[in-house]
């Protein structure tokens, strides 16, 4: 009897043990899928560009890519653009994200403030606002406030339509024991109305960044000079292909980290979010 | 004249207006005289208003009919004289239990080592000591439901409203929740509303028991059941079996009165 | 419409109106400079004058002719992919890592590229329309399609149904809503690439229009071009809206 039942144990045991290591063998494996695709990309790039099939204007060779990127960095110049483009971005970004988090949780308060904003937003929102662009420019000049302030424009929708959802949303037992433990409206707002709605502006903030990323890029292209995208049309328009891909590689790489980072800043920010729990 | 905790509930009438569809009366000319320090049950059927009562007399809804009176000063809006515990705990999530429990006490302007005196103290009284710094959403049904007690007590409300804080627990839980809410409410006597559906949980916790109709919710009857001890041993005897049996057959026409209405 | 309805959206956008005088008085009252912000009024004058000289039609047509062939390539050989892949393994294996890549890659990055391979003319932008906006439908056809109950399509095999059938009537009616959320954000971003591109570099179109008018001065004529891209990009939006939720309604 009690042999069967020990024999039932270590089976238990056993298939709690290959469980784990499946579970691990599994994360394992979709990480190194990533890389994996990520180099039979790389090496298809490389092969396809020497095979001459197409010229070396078209498709430069990833190695004669690579090549200008370290060059590029040992000169400072990858730097230097790299820098600059974060800068209107982040600068952008966060600009919009402060001003949308303010301006959402207004209008969640006053009915005022939620009819007059509305249609502009509803409107605002599917308009290419980059058209706006030339217009920006004549009122503020060809200097980075013009980029940072099109970077506002754009990345700000996303902060203030999640911002207020999130707010919307928040449970309405919490805000009862808010109010039951004697909180101001002010207290309200920002010690329980916020932080309930904070899973839903930081998703809000993650669609944000990319798009600041992608409005200063475009910026910097249409007004030239230094930066990220200044320095792909330069190249561009001096025929200078390995630049010119080297852009490509340079911004998605930098648009990986940064959703890489937003994504360990949300799960810091949210360890007490019950998806963190589920462990 | 009325004393601390004394709840006075006059002729209240409340419309349910949904954003969509008809207003639905919820209840009906309510009169209800709650005694300081007693301990009475809401008991009906779903739908039947109990808990809207139980936000009126919190402060959550507007009084549009009627009035109700907490010691001798009318209702107008929440307080931490009325503490409310909800069947879904409404902890803040983003906090730790200590902090939810320090909440109310920051609200209430204590200096801090008072503060973090009495949240300790009731962490302990709940049994949750080991897990202050832990999240809610770590912590079992059970253990959540002893931390929004806790913080409900922490602001030392004269009255208490449970809203079928137990609801959401397993059975086993549940009969250990009951017992140990009849000895804070001992050792610590304030006004309690206790909203519920379940007979038995009503009968063995309350002085009173106010048995409500189907919407719209106007009070049936009322009913003693005091008995002279309060521990899990009363819950066999013959005496409280028959009080059980006797306000159940005041419920059950409610309860299909009420699924009727839905069908 | 009933009444209430229609009073219901004039209040609603109501606000647009208000900023529309407020405008206006601004510029009138010269607040701030009239170079830099025109009446509009003024600026309305300038759009018919575009209007009726052909400025604004020609480059129109010129930007939504290849918007609209970058667009609908995009949908057809992206939903196309999509669908494939979500039925084909082998397929789904060597792609998804590739969409994967380019997804988090701002499309915008692409401008560059496509004019250094077709020049200033309609086919880099076509081009860059239809890479960029592929991966959007190709992500929603994919998720859309792999989330085909299983039991319809078997059941559409037991009576008999072969692949392309099975496509065409139960693969695709059930990927539907997120086929065409794909191809919303699709719209949206086509707009944003052809006004980038455009204003970035080129010889026709809205964006070049745009840029013009600004060199020139004729700072009222470029806000009527500005307004009028704007409010097409907003206009597409709503009708697709409309016409998704006709193609939706019936599934209900």
């Amino acid at each position: 009897m009690a042999g069967v039942e020990h024999q039932a144990t270590l089976a238990e045991a056993q298939a709690e043990i290959s469980q784990d290591a499946l579970r691990r063998f599994d994360d394992i494996f979709r990480r190194g899928a990533g890389l994996f695709s990520i180099l039979v990309v790389l090496v298809a790039w490389e092969y396809f560009a020497r095979s001459g099939k197409v010229t070396a204007f078209m498709l430069p060779a990833f190695s004669v890519v690579a090549q200008r990127i370290y060059t590029d960095a040992v000169h400072g110049d990858l730097w230097l653009n790299l820098g600059l483009t974060m800068y209107r971005a982040l600068t952008g970004f966060a600009i919009a994200g402060v001003a949308g988090i303010v301006l959402g949780a207004a209008m969640s308060r006053s009915r005022i403030l939620r009819w007059f904003f509305d249609p502009l937003i509803s409107v605002g929102f599917p308009m290419p606002k980059i058209a706006f662009l030339p217009i920006i420019i004549l009122w503020l000049g060809l200097y980075d406030i013009s980029k940072i302030s099109m970077v506002v424009f754009d990345a700000i929708f996303p902060v203030v339509t999640a911002t207020l959802a999130g707010i919307a949303s928040v449970d309405k037992e919490l805000i009862w024991s808010g109010r039951n433990m004697g909180a101001s409206e002010r207290e309200m707002m920002w010690q329980i109305m916020l932080p309930a709605a904070l899973p839903q502006i930081m998703t809000g903030l993650q669609v944000a960044l990319p798009i600041a990323l992608i409005v200063a890029i475009i910026a910097e292209m249409a007004m030239g000079g230094y930066g990220l995208g200044g320095a792909m049309m330069t190249a561009s328009r001096y025929a200078n292909s390995p630049g010119v891909f080297a852009g490509i590689v340079e911004i998605a790489v930098v648009g990986y980290i940064l959703i890489k980072v937003m994504a360990l800043i949300r799960r810091r920010l949210l360890i007490w979010h019950a998806e963190a729990a589920n462990h | 004249m009325g004393g601390q905790g004394q709840i006075v509930i006059d002729r209240v009438n409340h419309t349910y207006r949904p954003p969509r569809g008809r207003p639905v009366l919820a209840l009906s000319d309510i009169s209800l005289e709650i005694r300081p320090r007693e301990f009475l049950a809401l008991l009906g059927p779903s739908g039947c208003g109990k808990s809207t009562l139980l936000y009126l007399i919190g402060g959550f809804l507007p009084i549009e009919g009627g009035r109700i009176l907490v010691g001798d000063k009318p209702v107008a809006a929440p307080g931490p004289d009325r503490g409310i515990v909800f069947q879904h705990f409404a902890l803040f999530p983003w906090k730790t239990v200590r902090a939810n429990i320090l909440y109310g006490l920051e609200r209430k302007g204590l200096p801090r080592q008072e503060r973090e005196k009495r949240a300790q103290a009731f962490i302990d009284m709940v049994g949750l000591r080991g897990f202050e710094d832990s999240y809610p959403s770590q912590l079992s049904g059970g253990m959540k439901q002893r931390a929004a007690i806790a913080r409900t007590l922490a602001i030392d409300p004269n009255i208490l409203l449970m809203d079928e804080p137990f609801g959401a627990l397993d059975a086993q839980t549940r009969s250990i929740m009951q017992t140990e809410l009849l000895n804070i409410w001992q050792r610590s006597p304030k006004t309690v509303v206790f909203v519920t559906h379940d007979v038995q949980e009503a009968v063995y916790l309350s002085e009173r028991v106010a048995v409500m109709s189907a919407r719209p919710g106007r009070i049936k009857a009322i009913v003693e059941t005091k008995f002279v001890d309060r521990n899990p041993g009363i819950l066999r005897t013959k005496q409280f079996l028959e009080k059980v049996d006797e306000l159940w057959d005041l419920v059950h026409d409610e309860a299909v009165k009420a699924q009727e209405a839905v069908s | 419409m009933t009444p209430e309805a229609v009073t219901k959206t004039l209040v609603r956008y109501l606000p647009i109106v208000i900023m529309a005088i407020g405008w206006e008085a601004i510029a009138r009252m010269n607040l701030v400079d009239s170079l830099a912000l025109p009446p509009l009024s003024k600026v309305a004058v300038a759009w018919a004058d575009l209007m009726r000289d052909g400025e604004l039609v020609d480059n129109g047509a010129s930007s939504l002719y290849r918007g609209g062939v970058g667009l609908l390539l995009a949908i057809a050989v992206g939903g196309g992919l999509g669908i494939a892949m979500a039925r084909f393994r082998i397929l789904d294996m060597f792609i998804n890592p590739l969409v994967e890549l380019f997804y988090p890659l701002p499309k915008s990055a692409l401008i560059p590229v496509t004019v250094l391979w077709l020049g200033f003319g309609d086919g880099s932008k076509i081009l860059l329309i239809f890479l960029g906006c592929m991966i959007p439908v190709t992500i929603g056809a994919y998720n859309g399609a792999r989330g085909s109950d299983h039991a319809l399509i078997w059941s559409a095999r037991g009576m008999g149904a072969g692949s392309m059938r099975m496509i065409f009537d139960v693969v695709l009616p059930s990927a539907l809503p997120e086929i065409l959320n794909g191809i919303r954000t699709a719209l949206a971003l086509a707009f944003i690439l052809l006004v980038s591109s455009e204003l970035i570099v080129s010889q026709k179109g809205f964006g070049y229009l745009i840029g013009y008018l600004g060199s020139t001065g004729s700072y009222e004529g470029m806000y009527a071009v500005v307004l009028t891209v704007a409010f097409l990009g907003f206009a597409a939006d709503r009708i697709y809206q409309l016409v998704m939720q006709r193609l939706l309604r019936w599934r209900e």
